[in-house]
């Protein structure tokens, strides 16, 4: 059970991050436990696919054991800090297998009690919407929408300007409604919007 | 393409449903043991990559000593025939337990050194065969002469000196 105090999550993590940096295997289990839903939460937002999701999430643990010592929590909290690692990850995945389509099951009365609650018509039909964004439309929605990270945290995990952010979200609404109100796909193939990260690392 | 007020309202009535409902979503319980494993096996990589790096490092310093010892005798021979005539610019050194040869002559800088940028040398006084010089015609074949490197944190000599008497003596054998 988390903490009510997000002063005192943060503390938590950060000294569960340096413990990992020190090799502690407990200090690992126990950060995984306490983070692992927002990593995944974050990579199913922005690829709507459970399997995908999971293996991000993967993928951001491994980084983390490699690359604990590099956390720097004058940059942001650790929360932030592990989306901008699902980030990298998400968006070398997402070219990597030009995976962008929704593998949701068609079948809505055979999923389970998670999946229900994104059944809803509209719900489901906005979050394919967003899925099919410009990932820097949609990844600016999801950290600030969704995943409700403040617009200066969302411009730590995108490594942008505030400004910035807030245009992108403008953008990304407008693109949004468009979409919902005409149910017409993407205005562009949103694959081509994956700029590539260079030779970054995944947590920096 | 609209954004109306009214737009922007129901849109984000139903960002706000989407958020509930990805709270909801729940990642697939964790496998302790795996997580575990999986930590263990990273931080054994991590231990074999930090020793393979470490033994690199080893492999590479005789090289590294070995260049700076050919920049040396390149810089030897200049600084050998120019002495005399031009006087070289006295280089602050850092204190070391090399202790200095009865007489020794100012450190003179190598032509290929990358310039004094670091702040911390060491002095490594080393003895070069004088067949090492053999390149210039002229001059001795047999014994050695002692000299101090100085040599920066990245491993590359910037200046040397030699003991006087050696080089006098080198000298005086050319002439």
């Amino acid at each position: 059970m988390e903490e009510t105090d997000p002063g005192s999550n943060d503390r938590i993590d950060i000294r569960l991050l340096a413990e990992i940096a020190g090799g502690v295997e407990q200090a690992f289990v126990e950060l995984y436990r306490r983070r692992h839903n927002d990593v995944y939460r974050f990579a199913f937002a922005m690829a709507k696919s459970r399997s995908f999701a999971q293996d991000v999430t993967q993928e951001v643990f491994l980084n983390v054991l490699e690359n604990a010592h590099r956390f720097d929590s004058a940059k942001g909290s650790v929360r932030a800090w592990l989306f901008g690692c699902a980030r990298h990850v998400t968006l070398d995945r997402l070219r990597l297998e030009r995976r962008w389509t929704d593998d949701m099951p068609a079948d809505l009365t055979a999923i389970d009690g998670d999946e229900r609650l994104l059944a809803d018509q509209r719900v489901e039909r906005l979050h394919a919407a967003i899925a099919r964004l410009p990932v820097e439309y949609r990844e600016a929605l999801v950290l600030a929408e969704l995943q409700e990270l403040t617009y200066a945290e969302t411009a730590a995990v995108l490594d942008c300007p505030v400004g910035t952010v807030r245009s992108r979200l403008h953008r990304g609404r407008v693109l949004l409604s468009a979409m919902l109100d005409e149910g017409e796909p993407a205005p562009a193939d949103a694959s081509a919007n994956v700029e590539p990260l260079g030779a970054r690392e995944v947590c920096s | 393409m609209s954004n109306t007020p009214r737009d922007a309202s129901r849109l984000q009535s139903e960002l706000a449903q989407l958020r509930a409902a990805l709270r909801a979503v729940e990642a697939p319980a964790i496998d302790e043991a795996a997580l575990r494993a999986r930590f263990r096996e990273a931080r054994q990589q991590l231990a074999q990559n930090a020793a393979a790096e470490r033994a690199g490092r080893l492999r590479r310093l005789p090289l590294a000593a070995a260049a700076a010892v050919a920049l040396a005798v390149g810089g030897a021979l200049v600084a050998v025939m120019l002495r005399g005539e031009h006087s070289a610019p006295m280089l602050v050194v850092a204190e070391t337990p090399v202790a200095a040869p009865s007489a020794v002559s100012a450190f003179q800088p190598l032509l290929s050194s990358p310039g004094l940028s670091s702040s911390s040398y060491s002095v490594v006084r080393v003895r070069i065969p004088l067949s090492a010089f053999a390149v210039v015609p002229g001059t001795v074949q047999d014994g050695s002469i002692e000299a101090d490197l100085l040599v920066g944190e990245d491993g590359l000599a910037r200046a040397i000196r030699f003991n006087e008497a050696d080089a006098l003596l080198v000298s005086a054998v050319d002439q």
